[in-house]
């Protein structure tokens, strides 16, 4: 990853932070609100691979964190597995397949809300098994995915630098 | 050959990321850098909260105008309501005056018994910034902090009762935890004089109260308030909720006591912070 890309990363995340704070937190589903910092790192690991998929879950979660009530550190560990994990499994499928990353941001997103309360129940958070769980789970996985699509472009934006994207493009 | 270069450094990545992510929770969980894990945390609430603040003073107009559109029929009628409640509860002022000086009376009497009250105690008022940040937390944020006076472990208190307590304090603002919280436990007494412990159970979940023995005489409806027995985090006489429902099982020590907190916890404007802590 590039300085620039880094710094782009950085304002990206920074962004998505002030979202979730604000709109995103007004949008009540049962009492629960979405989570779209989960889906930074399933975009990068759709975009750019598994190392970059974990970079940017380990930062986004860290800012999550730094502004939750919650264990630090323990989004960053789940956004670093979930990051991880899709950019492994998806690798170049993904890439090519269109509206496919929709489909892996629903899966992956469920899978690091089910990760979060299970690691959090073994840190001692017991009340992390109490909150309804499946409801938690749609209500966060089924707007990150209808969100995928532009995060995925937001996230491509961030992560390539101009030359890579117009040789993409070229390619095209 | 550089393929397995590449998955070895792509495995080195996620191993050191793993691991710092491990060491950060157990510094926090540990207490071992507490003040460097809190100043973080402090230094991002204080660089956020006016941003968030910001952003919220920006849209709120704009939401309200979208609503107001959609619901302009029925805003008409609730103005309408609200006009009729006024006028009802101008009448009854005046009765009310005479029973708020014999409550003043009593409440003085209460000091004597039961000190400190939290009559003598010097409060803020603060605004609710935030409302459950994590959904698998029953928090709000409050635009008050230590810059304020404001303590770990104060009472907070809204419409109608306790509200939670502050579990996180910030130069210009707080994480107060609710009473429907998991992690919530907060030292109560019912009628008679019956101590117990009331238990979050999760958000929207009614309200647990534990080791009331299967003898003690409850009944719904029953008011529940702060016990404040010596060295009890809250003072006494702050009520918080009442019983909802009173289950016994043969055999059982205890009786299943459920309640239903007095102040609306989801609909949280306006708090006041009791700063006990700092005078106990």
């Amino acid at each position: 990853m590039s300085g620039h890309a880094v710094v782009r990363v950085l304002l990206v995340v920074a962004v998505a932070l002030l979202a979730q704070e604000t709109v995103v937190l007004d949008v009540r589903l049962g009492g629960m609100s979405p989570d779209i910092m989960f889906l930074l790192p399933i975009a990068a690991g759709v975009v750019a691979g598994p190392v970059e998929g974990a970079a940017v879950g380990f930062v986004a979660g860290f800012a999550a964190d730094l502004l939750a009530p919650t264990p630090l550190g323990l989004s960053a560990l789940v956004g670093t597995v979930v990051g991880f994990g899709v950019g492994a499994i998806s690798g170049s499928l993904v890439r090519e397949v269109r509206g496919l990353p929709t489909v892996v941001a629903l899966g992956a997103s469920a899978v690091a809300v089910m990760l979060y309360a299970v690691l959090g129940a073994v840190l001692g958070e017991s009340q992390f098994l109490q909150v309804n769980l499946a409801l938690v789970v749609v209500v966060v996985a089924v707007p990150n995915a209808l969100l995928a699509g532009p995060t995925v472009r937001l996230m491509r934006w961030a992560l390539t630098s101009p030359d890579e994207r117009s040789a993409a493009g070229g390619m095209r | 050959m550089a393929r397995p270069r590449r998955s070895r450094r792509t495995l080195t990545t996620l191993v050191l990321l793993v691991l710092l992510s491990v060491t950060i929770i157990t510094l926090d969980e540990t207490g071992r850098a507490h003040f460097f894990t809190s100043g973080m945390r402090s230094l991002a609430s204080d660089i956020y909260s006016p941003l968030r603040r910001g952003v919220n003073d920006v849209l709120d107009p704009v939401g309200r105008f979208f609503a107001g559109a959609i619901y302009y029929g029925s805003l008409e009628q609730e103005n309408q309501k609200l006009q009729n409640q006024i006028l009802a509860i101008e009448g009854q002022r005046s009765a009310i005056a005479a029973g708020q000086r014999q409550l003043i009376e009593l409440e003085r009497l209460q000091a004597t018994d039961r000190l400190p009250s939290i009559v003598s105690l010097p409060a803020v008022v603060a605004e609710v910034t935030a409302q459950n940040v994590s959904n698998f937390a029953a928090t709000v944020n409050i635009d008050k902090g230590g810059d304020q006076g404001v303590r770990l472990g104060d009472p907070v208190v809204g419409p109608g009762g306790l509200v939670g307590e502050v579990v996180t304090v910030h130069h210009g603002s707080a994480t107060v935890r609710l009473l429907t919280d998991g992690k919530s436990e907060i030292g109560v007494s019912l009628g008679h004089q019956q101590q117990a412990i009331l238990e979050g159970a999760g958000p929207n979940r009614s309200l647990q109260i534990q080791y009331v023995p299967s003898t003690a005489t409850v009944s719904p409806g029953e008011l529940i308030e702060t016990s404040g027995l010596q060295g009890a985090a809250l003072p006494p006489g702050i009520p918080v909720a009442r019983v909802t429902s009173v289950h016994s099982v043969v055999g059982a020590a205890d009786k299943q006591v459920w309640a239903k907190s007095l102040a609306d916890l989801n609909a949280l404007s306006y708090v006041e912070v009791i700063l006990w802590s700092g005078s106990s």
